[in-house]
């Protein structure tokens, strides 16, 4: 796997300003992204994956701020690109999918409307040509009729059908990078693995990279080629899918896997991890997962571990591992 | 049949739509002409305001008798009703003619005031609300929100005086009072429209304040579209809805700062000729004043729910 790379997201650090003080939402995080790859991003709500996301599409509201570290997309910095230079990069070169098809769409405008919008900002192509392109991307999402749907306002679709329509407008511009917010999360089972199916599809023969964020592990092993996983605004285990799922390293991962029901085991109670993810006011001296560790030990607590290899494209961070290194 | 009944708006005619509203409003009008018609009759005897006060006891009775006043109640509101339904309030007693001309004719110079004020009021209310929406808790959204409720808080007839005071009497470039002129319009204008603009201001930046942080804005911004279009295309279309339908509903607020406004300026309209007529007990032009202006709040109402549909897609004319 000697890929070029087309994201590299190094020591990351966004901060949010609020009224209760800074809240450091996204603390330290590097992750690589290889043209053609799908990379995902686990963890639990308030791990820090949408921020992360966010921070790369420069999408932040305004009490949030990128601290420290870099972003390189095709190897250029972008954290410190004008708002001229980062919006026609948005849209265009990297593109967004959020988790709620039902609101993300504007309900004033139809949805041809809003396609061709991302069409015109970023191609100069008139009106009927952006029409044509539309109504292509609708049909390649798999909308049938697509000369109506590009005439339909968006509540007059389904939530699989917008969250099509959401890809339509992602892809419109063909972007080197898809960043997807838990696209599935809101739709039922079997619109779910249609929408994952058409993704696949959609990006097998183009080399978009896909920066894949879900909380749903089964959505990780039908996608991703690298796995990033994610507890309180950091990342404590890193490595390719295969490696995860047969011989994942950190507690917090292996509590996850475990708690991830199994269709051929019967059992009566569903295994949990104990407690919350913590406050990011008032985060837990040491390892941050230390308050809910299974594996917790005396240094834990007040020493932090630091993301180290313990094998090839194999990091975790924890001090049971230490030795290994 | 006209155009405008088969006129089809996504799909839906909305001809009918408005023909069945406006016959809705039928039995609205019987109402409401039933309570002016009370509201007259217990206000009191107007014969004694219309003769001299050593007219003679036989006068009266003979007056009172040729205006039909002692018919009873039932036989009065009879004949009131059988006006009404021709369009006929009766005579002013003050005008010696037909009520309703008259009223029309001063309802000209009201609308004229009232659309100025509605200029005034969305020019200065846009641009403020949305621009202290986008930047919250800045400088100029603290004044402009603070603005806004010491405006709200002034009274009309206060700002009108002061108005005059400062650029008429002192500084001369408007006339005091009156009507005619451009000249004539503009500070009546500022007057009423500074105060639905306070209105409108805290209403259109509530409404951006909610609507910015909506899904689809962040997807507008995805797409990389400029921060403009993303705050006046996508989030300003949605803001506007809810900011169409209480201006509307606030016609009946408008009107009452109308009458005083036009009291304040000498404005020739509605509002001045109503004070007049309740003053000197003119019946006629106060039972054609009130059904008129209820009639235009009942429209005004009706073109709310319109806009309303016509802005918002997700609801229909059914």
């Amino acid at each position: 796997m000697s890929r070029e790379s087309l994201l590299e997201v190094r020591d990351l650090k966004t901060y949010f300003y609020t009224e209760d003080g800074v809240i450091p939402s996204v603390d330290g995080v590097s992750f690589t992204i290889k043209k053609g790859e799908t990379v995902a991003v686990v963890g639990e709500s308030g791990s820090g994956k949408s921020v992360t996301s966010l921070s790369i599409m420069g999408l932040l509201d305004t009490a949030g701020k990128i601290e420290s570290g870099t972003i390189l997309f095709e190897g250029s910095e972008v954290t410190t690109l004008s708002k001229k230079e980062r919006r026609k990069l948005r849209g265009n070169e990297m593109a967004m999918i959020f988790q709620e098809p039902l609101t993300s769409l504007n309900p004033l405008f139809t949805v041809g409307n809003q396609i061709s919008e991302a069409i015109r900002i970023h191609q100069k192509v008139n009106k009927k040509e952006a029409k044509k392109r539309s109504i292509e991307i609708l049909k390649k999402v798999g909308i049938a009729r697509a000369e109506k749907v590009f005439h339909s306002y968006p509540h007059l679709l389904s939530g699989g059908m917008r969250q099509r329509v959401m890809i339509a407008i992602a892809l419109s511009c063909n972007p080197k990078l898809l960043i997807a917010d838990e696209p599935t999360t809101a739709l039922d089972v079997t619109i779910q693995a249609q929408i994952l199916h058409l993704m696949k599809e959609l990006i097998k023969d183009k080399q978009t990279s896909i920066l894949f964020i879900t909380h749903d592990l089964g959505v990780v092993a039908e996608m991703a080629d690298q796995v990033i996983v994610m507890y309180a605004g950091q990342v404590v285990e890193y490595t390719d899918v295969f490696t995860l799922f047969k011989e994942a390293a950190h507690p917090y991962t292996t509590s996850l896997l475990a708690s991830t029901p199994k269709i051929h085991e019967q059992t009566e109670t569903l295994q949990v991890i104990e407690g919350t993810v913590p406050n990011p006011n008032d985060m837990p001296s040491g390892c941050r997962f230390h308050t809910r560790c299974p594996n917790v030990m005396e240094k834990c607590m007040n020493n932090e571990p630091v993301l180290t290899n313990i094998h090839a494209h194999h990091q975790v961070k924890c001090w049971l591992y230490e030795e290994e290194v | 049949m006209p155009i405008s009944i088969t006129f089809r708006y996504r799909g839906t005619i909305v001809g009918k739509y408005i023909i069945r509203r406006l016959l809705q409003i039928i039995p609205v009008l019987f109402i409401i002409s039933f309570i002016v018609f009370c509201l007259v009759y217990v206000a009191g005897d107007p014969v004694a305001l219309m003769l001299p006060e050593d007219a003679s006891q036989e006068d009266i009775l003979q007056l009172r008798e040729s205006l039909g006043l002692n018919e009873p109640f039932y036989i009065q509101y009879f004949n009131y009703m059988v006006g009404l339904i021709q369009l006929d309030f009766g005579e002013s007693f003050r005008y010696n003619t037909s009520a309703l001309p008259i009223v029309l004719e001063r309802l000209q110079a009201t609308i004229e005031l009232a659309v100025a004020a509605m200029i005034v009021a969305i020019i200065i209310a846009i641009p403020l609300g949305i621009w202290s929406a986008t930047k919250k808790n800045s400088a100029i959204d603290v004044v402009a929100t603070g603005g806004a409720v010491i405006w709200k808080a002034m009274p009309n007839f206060w700002l009108g005086i002061m108005l005059i005071l400062i650029f008429s009497v002192m500084l001369g470039w408007f006339p005091v009072s009156g009507r005619g002129t451009w000249s004539h319009l503009i500070l009546p204008a500022i007057t009423l429209g500074t105060g639905i603009a306070a209105e409108m201001t805290r209403f259109i930046r509530s409404s951006m304040l909610e609507i910015m942080n909506q899904d689809y804005v962040r997807t507008a911004r995805s797409k990389g579209l400029k921060e403009f279009f993303v705050i006046h295309k996508h989030a300003f279309r949605n803001a506007l809805i809810p900011v169409v339908t209480i201006t509307a509903l606030q016609t009946s607020t408008v009107v009452g700062g109308t009458l005083i406004t036009e009291s304040v300026f000498s404005w020739p309209g509605l509002g001045q000729l109503l004070i007049q007529a309740v003053n000197t007990r003119d019946m006629a032009i106060v039972q054609a004043s009130v059904f008129i202006i209820a009639f235009i709040v009942i429209a005004m109402n009706l073109l709310a729910d319109i806009l309303y549909k016509l802005l918002d897609p997700r609801i229909t004319f059914r």
